[in-house]
């Protein structure tokens, strides 16, 4: 069964930490897409930026992402996967409200993200109950 | 690859006795405490401190009497409201819906039912032991005295007998359903370099070390100095329904005899021996796949990646699961975790065919990570999905323990492959274990605990 992940992220607003949200959303999907195949629990994940109301600024970095089974206990392959690691401890370096103490260990990443997990158990819609392994099995990828 | 030195084990005079080595007392009590305030936290520890066992080496001086002490996060709360840098999974409790997501108890183990339906705030477990009833008996009475005396109050957690989780004794080294147990522990050893640690090593059990991919934490700040050298227990009481079990075995016997000759009797114990991946003598499958054997009934050394269709034991077979040895796991699966068990029985066992009464096992089981470790085993006797040798199509589960959950979510199937290239197929696995409550607790240091009392370190 697929869970949820939301992450939602206000960023500080000074002009360093606009670029480094900018240059992370533009690098996103290669940095990730290594670790998150090697994964196999992963149906898909993208990072939103969220404009402030005026349009002219990133107010928020949004991570939206389901994934397959249990979340806590695979924190532990995101945390020791270097470029995973770079990404989130990333997130947390502009926060607008960075966690305290800093991110520096599995401890720290695991509340980070269960402090900023916007999701409901009950607000996921799924259209299928198959698994990453199960689609990967039956729609194998074309040589 | 460059290697970096580990730092010194730990003194083992600074570690709660349970976490290093297992106790062979037969007699044993976990009394659930809730403190009242910090002051009667403190004087209850105090009380308590001059019993608590260390690893330290007992040499021929087996303590007659002597106790362990566990602390939830509400627990530590009490002692200390700053000490909020815990993982989360520990912060929030085995009900909570991240843990959940892994241990799955639905049904009549959901945790609305745990502890009968109360809603006990646990912050203390004493586990206590005796080399004799006697010893035991007046260890637990000074306890409940230092309890009644610091405002700590007692939860009851059973209805039946003492109301109390207090060891069978004479089941000894057996569970009820009539296996041996607490065959195989990690070796617990110290690694020489970090990147060789392995997941058996005690790095990933102890809090406070470097080298383990599972991170036992906090590492750092005021929790860190609080938590090193202390380890996790996953505290959970588990009702053992013997005769689910037995009306299985008797069920699906006279098929067994069908599709590969033989007895009643030892078509009963060949299925026992499947669901568990070893005969009830503990004999494993893979060193004897045909019958018990006296010589193997202790063995641990040996591997599944040999037995690649399961003709021997089957990839749901409980042991397979909850220790898949050499069995290729997939990357985020990788390395499999272990955990320490410090189980025992509780109640008496049945007389057939009158299967009342509450009985089951007092299930202790330790690591490191709760989430990492224990929580990432659970998850994986609840959904085999962890190797590329279970069918990607189908979600079976752990044969004898897992919750059986609705079949979209676990295939509550279970099959047998025979050598002929035929199979047995078990459509619907029964309940077995039923969950009747679970806390996670931090055992702490023994300096930690001298803290709390307030005490010198």
């Amino acid at each position: 069964m697929a869970n949820p992940l939301t992450l939602y992220i206000p960023i500080k607003q000074d002009p360093e930490t606009q670029l480094k949200a900018k240059l992370g959303y533009d690098n996103f999907v290669s940095s990730v897409q290594a670790g998150l195949d090697t994964s196999n629990i992963v149906h898909y994940a993208r990072l939103a930026l969220i404009p402030n109301l005026d349009g002219d600024a990133i107010l928020a970095i949004c991570l939206i992402t389901t994934f397959d089974g249990p979340m806590n206990p695979y924190l532990k392959y995101f945390w020791n996967n270097g470029a995973l690691q770079q990404v989130f401890t990333g997130l947390a370096d502009i926060a607008l409200n960075p966690p305290s103490p800093p991110v520096t260990d599995l401890t720290g990443f695991e509340n980070f993200i269960n402090d900023n997990n916007l999701n409901n158990p009950d607000d996921l819609y799924n259209a299928y109950d198959q698994t990453v392994l199960q689609i990967r099995a039956k729609f194998p990828p074309s040589a | 690859m460059a290697s970096t030195p580990m730092p010194p084990p730990p003194d083992p005079r600074n570690v709660q006795g349970m976490i290093l080595r297992g106790y062979t007392h037969p007699y044993s009590c976990h009394l659930l405490f809730t403190f009242a305030n910090r002051p009667g936290a403190a004087a209850f520890m105090r009380a308590l401190l001059p019993y608590v066992q260390s690893a330290q080496d007992w040499g021929n001086a087996k303590p007659a009497r002597m106790l362990n002490v566990g602390l939830t996060y509400a627990g530590i709360l009490t002692i200390n409201p700053a000490l909020i840098n815990f993982p989360s999974e520990f912060k929030a409790g085995p009900s909570s819906q991240g843990s959940q997501q892994s241990l799955m108890d639905s049904g009549p183990s959901a945790p609305s039912l745990w502890w009968n339906g109360d809603k006990p705030d646990i912050h203390c477990i004493v586990h206590i032991y005796g080399l004799t009833a006697d010893a035991l008996s007046g260890l637990v009475a000074i306890v409940s005295q230092a309890a009644l005396a610091n405002g700590v109050i007692e939860f009851i957690p059973l209805k039946s007998g003492s109301g109390r989780l207090e060891q069978y004794a004479p089941l000894g080294d057996d569970i009820h359903f009539g296996y041996h147990d607490g065959i195989d522990n990690p070796a617990l050893d110290w690694p020489e370099t970090q990147e060789a640690t392995v997941p058996s090593d005690a790095n990933n059990f102890l809090i406070g070390y470097p080298g383990s991919v599972f991170n036992p934490g906090p590492g750092s700040g005021a929790e860190g100095v609080f938590a090193k050298d202390g380890c996790y227990n996953a505290f959970r009481v588990l009702y053992q329904d013997v005769g689910a079990f037995d009306r299985f075995l008797a069920q699906y016997a006279p098929m067994v005899v069908a599709a590969i000759g033989g007895s009643l009797d030892d078509a009963s114990e060949w299925l026992a021996a499947k669901l568990v991946g070893r005969w009830r003598n503990g004999s494993p499958l893979i060193l004897s796949p045909n019958a018990p054997d006296p010589k193997t009934s202790d063995a641990t050394d040996f591997g599944y990646s040999a037995d690649t269709a399961g003709l021997k034991c089957p990839f749901s077979a409980h042991t397979r699961v909850a220790n898949p040895r050499d069995q290729p796991t997939f990357p985020a699966d990788t390395p499999p975790p272990r955990l320490i068990r410090r189980g025992m029985p509780y109640g008496a066992p049945p007389v057939p065919p009158d299967y009342s009464g509450e009985r089951g096992l007092i299930g202790l089981f330790l690591c490191g990570a709760l989430a990492g470790e224990f929580e990432l085993l659970y998850s994986w006797i609840n959904v085999n999905n962890f190797s590329s040798v279970f069918l990607p199509d189908l979600n079976t589960q752990d044969a004898l323990i897992a919750n059986r959950i609705s079949p979209s979510q676990g295939d509550p199937s279970f099959t047998l492959e025979l050598p002929n290239g035929k199979a047995i197929r078990i459509p619907s696995m029964p309940q077995f274990v039923v969950t009747r409550g679970t806390a996670y607790c931090l055992l702490p240091s023994m300096a930690t605990l001298q803290g709390i009392a307030g005490a010198a370190a």
